[in-house]
């Protein structure tokens, strides 16, 4: 169980005095991934997804709040007490081409945690070589043909396969994937996805997924929770399919009405939200931080912030004054 | 509209197009045997994986594939311009931008990061021998407001003061301020957000509509093609395995590769577990079969004559596919 | 499963350095010019290291022929005391050769340690390591090579090498520094911070090896720089003549058998040139190679 209560960073921005100011990538997030269980995060690039998953597998700070990982607080720990704990949430990078050292083959890749672990825990080297074929089984490599490999005689999807054996390694308990397929060819997208899937279900291990592409987070595990991350605050939050099939947060309706609709396969939403494009972004936010590209704003938006809550008739979490459902989701032909 | 529709949107034929790349195991082709008809004031999409060819094919167009690549066979007919492949030097830099746009993946940054966008504006038009170079500026203030942007603002920014969004609208500007009518888009959205994807695939298809284009899109993401294109092809390892109206396409695919392609989108509806992953992986130039059918590693419906024989690309009323098994099975 | 994996990856590491030194004769076979630039390399080493076992300490002078033109007996001729130029330019390449490779190593050590430590840790250090970087950059070092000179004499290739190394690495912990800041912002060493592994590990096996054409690329050219620095000192006659150097030889070429007026002196003047020639050019053309034999995807394709 991982558990992020209020998280808060503000990246200063330094070199430029004059037009420099400060950045509110989050603005107190709360989070609860259960051991096993599947979360997702999305929203556009700035909005900190990023900055909140690698706060989450330690890579970063954060300026308040706090995080507990099975149950301990990190807040009163030593950085070196907490890197134990931090290491049981591993990252898997967008990127597999610089995720991985091109001067090292996969051999050596796997080799250097396994030795730490071995080191650890007193194990031989026999362990070693058996644990490094185990965790490529895992992934669905052949250890036979892939060990002895460059990263470049590899394609981008075996690539991140072997990003996912090095982080399944250490034995984590969750898996912070951003943007894990954004770079794999379009066939081979859903190979990844199902895997992480299945990883879940045969190892347990906990999938943070973070991404702009929603339609990916339904692939790892339709029990997930989906997190609509605006500017820094969750602004929806529920079980993926009920926030897909019927958000209610205009944020939330505007990004589903962007993603394109396969014409001949699917028929587009009935009620699609086009977002207001943003004027002045210098102004200070006194209210919803949406308020100013929501078409249906009111008054009481742009005096007030509503926080993530429930209300009435609506199953999931969300921070809108004004929820209300509405069809933006394309449907498939074939239920029409 | 300063443009009145009224200027005939130009017909593109490219016929039998083969580029190779000169590598150290000889001369691979990255295209092979293309023939592509973009019918005047059409939107057409292309879409493939990464070594599909498909950038390739789209420098063709402009008869830019840069060395160690060349055109090895066929044309590239464009009205009023003639054969692309048989112009050079001053001709063929004049007829780049005058008749033919090409915009630039969104991801690269294809602007000059020192000047503003108006002294690039400047240069293009003189490069160009505009005479009018006022009205050049005119023009383009205009094209960015059209595409909502606040030209006058734009032409004094630099190119770190522009979002990916605006940046690419200033690339479609750039396109077609010489009055440009085949403009190529090269992967228009990638790295935007689907917010900012949405009102740029809005405006592609508004501003082609308003000027009377003929547009060829690049891109690996079927999404994109179903939202603005009127025709879809589909590249597999050089060669183009099927062409048709988009939503014909997309409804009932042909090729078993186009069928896997579609099958493998992560989708916001519908069932889960229909959605799969193709088996084996994309070729590179160097692992692209040079015998027998391209896609035959990877297909379902393989069979012996795969191996030996490349498939002929075969008209099926409004689709053209490049397949054994899609003939056997009409024939039987 | 164990059983078969246990004799093939025991002997991964042989293994993977066979392949190592096999992928980097590819690389040399692949231009014809690289084999050229090892043959001229290895051809100074060994001159360098054998050259002058062959003659005695104080060369043999023929008081009979004197600033001779180059002939059979003498193929770059003789100097204003009687000896042979060639023998002479094979008994200076042992000190130009020794100097220019201390140089070359306290060049690349120096900035490489620094660089690295500077790029890795970030903050205060780095502030304070690149200050004390750009102060070295500025110290003009020419002049103050002069006026050491005045009061050391350098008869040592060792200690020329370790003043002209201690001069040097300035440029290339900059450098080495700007490579650390961009590779340690790349996944792969985030994912082995991420995954625990120490510092050790991350510097070693990670950064090390990521930059080792670079870092090779400035060892050679440092090799080049010192030799014209030092030749360039001996030239000036700053230096005592005892020493067997090319800048001796072409110092004594100019201003005692005056090249410049007689042509009977000119092969004195031209082989330390063409020494000093010969070895830049081997050395360019191997540094041609490096990037290839570093990087796995160029070396084995």
């Amino acid at each position: 169980m991982i558990t992020g209560n209020g998280i808060t960073k503000t990246f200063r921005q330094r070199g430029n005095v004059l037009a420099g100011r400060d950045v509110q990538a989050l603005r107190g997030v709360d989070f609860a991934i259960a051991k096993g269980g599947a979360a997702s995060f999305i929203g556009e690039s700035g909005c900190g997804k990023t900055t909140l998953g690698r706060i989450i597998a330690g890579l970063e700070t954060y300026d308040a709040g706090e995080i507990s990982i099975g149950g301990t607080p990190m807040s009163g720990l030593k950085p070196k007490q907490r890197q134990p704990h931090f290491r049981k949430i591993q990252m898997i990078h967008q990127d597999p081409y610089s995720a991985l050292n091109p001067t090292r083959t996969v051999h050596q890749t796997l080799q250097a945690p396994l030795a730490l672990r071995a080191k650890q825990t007193g194990r031989s080297r026999q362990w070693m070589d058996e644990r490094a074929a185990e965790v490529l089984a895992l992934v669905g490599l052949d250890p036979g043909t892939v060990l002895s490999r460059y990263p470049h005689q590899l394609s981008g999807g075996m690539r991140q396969r072997v990003v996912i054996a090095r982080a399944l390694t250490v034995d984590p308990e969750m898996l912070v994937a951003d943007e894990a397929v954004s770079m794999i060819d379009v066939s081979l997208r859903l190979g990844i996805l199902a895997l992480l899937k299945d990883l879940r279900e045969r190892l347990g291990v906990s999938v943070l997924f973070i991404t702009h592409d929603v339609a990916t987070a339904r692939y790892i595990g339709d029990d997930g929770e989906l997190y609509v991350i605006y500017r820094g605050q969750v602004v929806e939050r529920g079980p993926v399919d009920t926030v897909i099939a019927d958000p209610v947060h205009p944020y939330t309706q505007s990004l589903l009405s962007a993603i394109p609709v396969l014409h001949g396969l699917e028929l587009p939403g009935e009620q699609p939200v086009v977002p207001l494009e943003s004027l002045d972004e210098s102004q200070p936010d006194t209210g919803c931080l949406f308020a100013r590209r929501c078409p249906f704003r009111t008054e009481r938006c742009e005096g007030e912030r509503p926080v993530l809550g429930r209300t009435e008739c609506v199953p999931q979490e969300h921070a809108c004054f004004h929820p209300e459902r509405r069809s933006v989701v394309a449907r498939p032909m074939s239920e029409v | 509209m300063p443009h009145p529709a009224s200027s005939q949107a130009p017909g593109v034929r490219i016929d039998g197009l083969t580029v190779v790349y000169k590598t150290p195991a000889g001369e691979l082709p990255a295209v092979r045997d293309v023939s592509l008809t973009l019918e005047p004031g059409t939107i057409t999409g292309i879409v493939g994986e990464s070594g599909s060819g498909k950038s390739t094919l789209a420098l063709s167009l402009l008869n830019a594939v840069q060395p160690p690549g060349r055109i090895a066979a066929g044309s590239v007919e464009i009205d009023g311009l003639g054969d692309v492949v048989g112009l050079s030097g001053e001709r063929l830099r004049k007829a780049r931008g005058a008749h033919i746009g090409y915009v630039f993946q969104a991801a690269q940054n294809s602007l000059n990061p020192l000047k503003t966008v108006g002294k690039q504006l400047l240069d293009l038009g003189r490069s160009h021998g505009v005479d009018d170079l006022r009205g050049l500026v005119r023009e383009a203030r205009e094209l960015l407001g059209r595409m909502g942007l606040d030209g006058a603002r734009v032409l004094d920014s630099h190119q770190h003061e522009l979002s990916g969004g605006m940046r690419q609208r200033v690339g479609i500007m750039l396109a077609l301020v010489l009055n440009a009518h085949v403009v190529v888009l090269d992967e228009p959205t990638t790295a935007l957000d689907m917010i900012t994807q949405a009102n740029i695939l809005k405006i592609v298809r508004e501003v082609h509509a308003e000027r009377g284009l003929t547009t060829l899109v690049i891109t690996h993401d079927i999404g994109v093609v179903a939202e603005v294109a009127d025709r879809l092809a589909v590249m597999y390892g050089g060669r183009l395995v099927e062409q048709g109206p988009t939503r014909e396409v997309l409804g009932a695919p042909r090729h078993p590769y186009t069928r896997g392609l579609i099958q493998a989108i992560p989708r916001l509806v519908g069932d889960i577990d229909e959605a799969r992953a193709l088996p084996g992986r994309p070729p590179t130039l160097a692992t692209v079969p040079t015998a027998g059918c391209v896609f035959r590693e990877r297909c379902a419906l393989r069979m012996d004559v795969c191996e030996t024989d490349d498939p002929a690309a075969v008209a099926h009323g409004t689709r053209i596919v490049a397949c054994h098994a899609v003939k056997v099975r009409e024939h039987a | 499963m164990s059983a078969t994996l246990l004799p093939e990856t025991t002997s991964t590491s042989a293994a993977m350095r066979r392949n190592f030194w096999r992928g980097v004769w590819r690389v040399m076979r692949r231009k014809p010019s690289r084999m050229a630039g090892v043959v001229i390399l290895a051809g100074f080493i060994l001159m360098a290291a054998f050259g002058p076992l062959f003659y005695p300490d104080h060369l043999p002078s023929d008081p009979d022929s004197i600033s001779r033109p180059p002939s059979w007996e003498h193929w770059f001729g003789t100097d204003p005391q009687g000896r042979d130029v060639l023998t002479l330019v094979i008994t200076g390449s042992r000190y130009v050769l020794l100097s220019a490779g201390v140089t070359a190593l306290i060049t690349v050590v120096v900035g490489t340690a620094i660089g690295l430590f500077s790029g890795f840790r970030r903050g205060r250090w780095d502030t304070v390591l690149m200050r004390i970087t750009d102060m070295k950059l500025t110290i003009p070092s020419l002049p103050l090579l002069l006026v050491l000179a005045t009061v050391w004499k350098f008869g040592n290739p060792l200690q020329m090498g370790l003043v002209l190394g201690l001069f040097g690495w300035g440029g290339v912990a900059r450098a080495v520094r700007a490579q650390t800041l961009s590779l340690r912002e790349r996944g792969f060493i985030e994912a082995a911070r991420g995954l625990g592994l120490s510092t050790r590990h991350i510097i070693g096996k990670e950064l090390l090896p990521s930059m080792a054409p670079y870092i090779a690329m400035n060892m050679l050219i440092a090799v080049t720089g010192a030799v014209y620095a030092q030749v360039g000192l001996f030239f000036l006659g700053v230096l005592p003549y005892e020493s067997d150097n090319w800048g001796v030889m072409l110092n004594l070429a100019v201003f005692q058998a005056g090249a410049m007026i007689t042509p009977n002196a000119l092969g004195y003047l031209l082989a330390p040139l063409l020494a000093i020639l010969l070895l830049t050019l081997g050395i360019v053309l191997v540094v041609d190679a490096m990037d290839e034999i570093f990087n796995p995807r160029l070396r084995e394709e």
